[in-house]
């Protein structure tokens, strides 16, 4: 039983660092925002690798989890923090997109004054 | 001659095509030497073509950025151009511009940073739904004891301000719920506030952006942002400059 879901707890861990690792290494996802998943998949990789260690006498103890809820709970929460961590990048994202508009404009309004002038200079009929 | 103070009127306007040119016309009768800034917050309408058309100049913003970020766009503008004061009228026609001169003269008498234009002060002839005014009552009650000071209307958009707080709302300026949280904002850094009546039309056009049903909804998110606004730090102001 334990053997099964080491393996595909260790399979999951092992495609999410290689997906994580691909999409990094093609420029689609900024390291900053990528150390998290990268510690995800290493943890529960490690936990899939040495179970007894980690869960029979460790976690399990404290907490009274099985090993399969134990796995599901941690990753949740990482999950959780991930999410977390992505509302506040986007809220700066937000911010940063709110100070971009509004020097756009400031600059336009000045551009197409200038512009005018220039028009006008020129061509003063 | 040159007036004392150079002015800037500032007139955000979100699809307000039906208004907003009724309003710069009535703002530059009332002012001539102002100048009037609208702020067209990515309307799709012929906003800034009526506006262009009655003589202001028009701020436009790439897509709808809320009232917040269109208002600070326009302190951002006053400040790069170093106006001394900054009116604040709202676009849909429902600020009566013979005000302004009201506010202004409140706001060098009293020698304070901002001056809002209230409609509950002394003899005033607005009316709203119930609802809307318990909401504000509640707002008032709410704001007057957070900033130690009496302010009977902190939803109004009718505002005058001086240079000091131009400069500091061009820097921050709350996104949320502007009105009533730049007050907190205000109280924070020190500024000093008064209050002065003033008339209000009806609405030349357009909706409140407040429907009944979700006047409550809002009512308890404006609290809660000024309540988190109490505990936000205030920012750091340069001074000069």
């Amino acid at each position: 039983m334990l053997v099964q879901f080491q393996i595909i707890i260790g399979m999951l861990s092992l495609v999410l660092l290689l997906i994580t690792f691909e999409l990094i290494r093609k420029e689609r996802l900024r390291e900053e925002y990528s150390i998290l998943w990268l510690f995800t998949g290493g943890v529960t990789l490690i936990f899939s690798l040495f179970p007894e260690f980690f869960l029979s006498t460790f976690i399990t103890r404290i907490t009274g989890l099985y090993y399969l809820s134990a796995v599901v709970v941690i990753a949740f929460i990482f999950l959780l923090v991930i999410v977390l961590h992505f509302s506040v990048v986007i809220s700066k994202l937000t911010d940063r997109n709110k100070e971009l508009a509004q020097r756009h404009a400031l600059l336009k309004l000045e551009f197409d004054e200038l512009k005018k002038q220039v028009l006008f200079i020129r061509n003063p009929s | 001659m040159k007036p004392a103070f150079n002015l800037l009127v500032i007139i955000p306007a979100y699809n307000e095509e039906g208004s907003v040119g009724k309003v710069v016309g009535e703002v530059k009768d009332h002012l001539p030497e102002a100048v009037v800034l609208v702020v067209n917050d990515g309307s799709v309408d012929l906003t800034s073509e009526k506006a262009n058309a009655a003589g202001a100049k028009v701020l436009e913003l790439p897509y709808n950025l809320g009232i917040g970020g269109a208002m600070q766009a326009g302190y951002k503008y006053a400040l790069e151009k170093g106006y001394d004061i900054a009116i604040q009228v709202d676009g849909d026609g429902q600020h009566d511009p013979k005000e302004i001169l009201k506010l202004l003269k409140m706001l060098e008498e009293k020698e304070v940073d901002m001056v809002i234009g209230s409609r509950f002060i002394g003899v005033s002839e607005f009316r709203s739904s119930m609802m809307r005014r318990l909401g504000i009552s509640v707002f008032s009650k709410v704001i007057s004891l957070i900033v130690g000071q009496r302010i009977t209307d902190p939803t109004s958009g009718f505002r005058a301000v001086g240079r000091k707080a131009i400069q500091l709302f061009s820097s921050k300026y709350p996104q949320d719920y502007p009105e009533p949280e730049v007050l907190v904002l205000l109280h924070k850094c020190g500024f000093k506030m008064a209050e002065t009546p003033v008339g209000m039309n009806r609405r030349y056009s357009g909706e409140s952006s407040i429907t009944k049903i979700r006047s409550v909804y809002y009512m308890v998110k404006v609290l809660l942002a000024i309540f988190i606004d109490c505990f936000k730090r205030g920012p750091l102001l340069k001074t000069g400059g």
